[in-house]
Formats: C-alpha cells, sequence, structure tokens
C-alpha cells in the first residue's frame, strides 16, 4: 500500500494512563506518513482546513510528506495530539504521534 | 456527461450526476457502508452496554482487512499499548464519523440529470466520502506510486481494469471537489 515508513523508536516509556502527570513536560509531535493513494491536493487542502495554515505552510508539510516520506504537521499536549490523530484519521490521512526527541 | 463539482454561492458546491455515473456512485457508497457496518462486528464482543453508550468499544488491534485496516491506523508511532488504548476510546466515533460521510453522500445524489446543491458541510461529508473510497478502491487494487505504469501492463481482459476505471473516475471526481473548497473562504 504505502511506502515503507523509516523506523523510528520512541525514546519515551508508554505510560498508561494514571501517570498523566508524567509526560506533561514532554511535547507529543504528530507526523503524517505519505502514501500513495491520498492526492497533493487534497493533503494540502485537509492541512489547511484542520490546522488553519495558510496554502504555502500547507503545501510545504504536504511536499514534505510526499519528499521524504512524513513531516510533523502539529505538536502539544498529548491530548491536543490525539485529538488531531483522530481528525487527521478522520480525513483518511495516515497519521501517527510520538514523544518529541 | 462528466460530472464535477463547482463552487456555488456561500461555500457551497453544486454537481450533477449523468445516469451512469450515479448508479456507479450509489452502489459504490453503498458497499462502502456494508463494509464498514455499524461497528457491532467485532470478533467474540459482548459490549458493556455502558461503554457502549459512550462510545468505547472492545477493538485493540487494527482490522485484518487491510482495506478496513487503512481507515483505522494505530495513533502512535510503534507503540502498541498506546494504540490499542487510543484505539478503544476512538474507533466508534470514528467508524460513526466515516458512517456519516458516506450516508450524507449518498442522501445528495440527486436524481439522475439533476443539478445538486450541497452546502459546505454536505460539501465537506463527499469530500471524505470520496478520499476513504478511494482508499479502499486503492488499497484492494494495490495502488502504489507507480500505478499509472501498472495500468498500462494490465492485459484487456484483466478483471481488475473495471475497478480501475471506478478507482480513476473517483479520483478525478474528488479532484474537482479539492478544487472547487480551495479556492473558497
Amino acid at each position: 500500500m504505502s511506502q515503507t515508513a523509516p523506523v523510528i523508536s520512541p525514546t519515551e516509556i508508554s505510560s498508561p494512563e494514571g501517570d498523566v502527570e508524567l509526560d506533561v513536560d514532554l511535547p507529543w509531535i504528530v507526523l503524517v506518513w505519505n502514501d500513495p493513494i491520498n492526492t497533493m491536493d487534497y493533503v494540502a487542502l485537509v492541512f489547511r482546513k484542520l490546522f488553519g495554515y495558510s496554502k504555502e505552510k500547507a503545501n510545504r508539510l504536504m511536499l514534505d510528506v510526499h519528499e521524504k516520506g512524513r513531516a510533523v504537521v502539529s505538536s502539544g499536549p498529548r491530548e491536543k495530539a490525539e485529538i488531531d490523530v483522530f481528525r487527521l484519521h478522520e480525513h483518511g490521512l495516515w497519521a501517527t504521534m510520538q514523544h518529541d526527541k | 456527461m462528466v460530472a464535477a463539482f463547482r463552487r456555488a454561492r456561500k461555500g457551497g458546491v453544486t454537481v450533477t450526476f449523468g445516469t451512469d455515473e450515479s448508479r456507479v456512485l450509489r452502489h459504490v457508497l453503498a458497499e462502502m457502508l456494508d463494509l464498514l457496518g455499524s461497528g457491532d462486528d467485532t470478533a467474540g464482543s459482548s459490549e458493556d452496554p455502558l461503554t457502549a453508550a459512550v462510545g468505547i468499544g472492545t477493538s485493540t488491534s487494527a482490522p485484518e482487512d487491510p482495506a478496513l485496516a487503512r481507515l483505522f491506523p494505530d495513533g502512535y508511532t510503534d507503540d502498541p499499548e498506546s494504540s490499542a488504548d487510543f484505539r478503544r476510546y476512538t474507533e466508534p466515533g470514528l467508524r460513526a464519523a466515516k458512517r456519516g460521510a458516506l450516508e450524507t453522500a449518498v442522501a445528495t445524489l440527486g436524481e439522475p440529470g439533476e443539478r445538486v446543491v450541497l452546502t459546505p458541510e454536505q460539501a465537506e461529508a463527499w469530500l471524505r466520502a470520496l478520499n476513504d473510497t478511494r482508499l479502499v478502491l486503492g488499497q484492494r487494487l494495490g495502488v502504489t506510486e507507480q500505478w499509472d505504469e501498472l495500468i498500462e501492463s494490465l492485459p484487456d481482459d484483466d478483471p481488475r481494469l473495471g475497478l480501475f476505471w471506478v478507482y480513476d473516475r473517483l479520483t478525478y471526481l474528488q479532484e474537482t471537489l479539492v478544487q472547487a473548497l480551495w479556492t473558497g473562504p
């Protein structure tokens, strides 16, 4: 289906629900991965729509996804990252979240 | 007749589907709704009514069907535990959202030859419905970055050609919608 994604090893230890306070200082990043089905125009439109990015920034991010295999599209606390991932999945983009290094 | 979405006033869009297009779209959208099901099909589950009521599912791993799995990817990079938790809490809502978009598309197909006027919300639903449909079709066909060359190499009697044609048409249709929405407010 999609290009082989680079393996990125998370440095954080997966924390159970009760330890939310431990990772409050560690930012989360949301990645969008390239895939051969989503069109470039569509991906850029989704970035504009979901994150309010300018056309230029949306296009730049989309090109990063296309040429480098993935791009960081947003970052923040865990809860925000999860919402962003959900909305990206809602639009059919292949998105994952992980700790920023 | 080749349908194309066009901008309308106040952020909406218009489209007119011909008879054949309307028939194919109706069929494909119905198949998508069948594929997505109602969410009660998680194997071996008898959900606690309370958790089901607040939208928590029982599924902790991606669907076995690769096409479905593409619609419901893991939420965390290389973290099966967090992904499983995330899936339990979000998959039912995600499934419902995708179904909603498909149902809106079905409900606003209009009659063949009828000029349909869509609100911005309906246009957004069409965008997601078309893209999810393309994801499933593309997954089933094994679309890659080099799929143009792949089609060229298929013999004339390859059964995939028909499905590629539908995929191609949906891609064009979605592109016209993206263009119509891109230049909007």
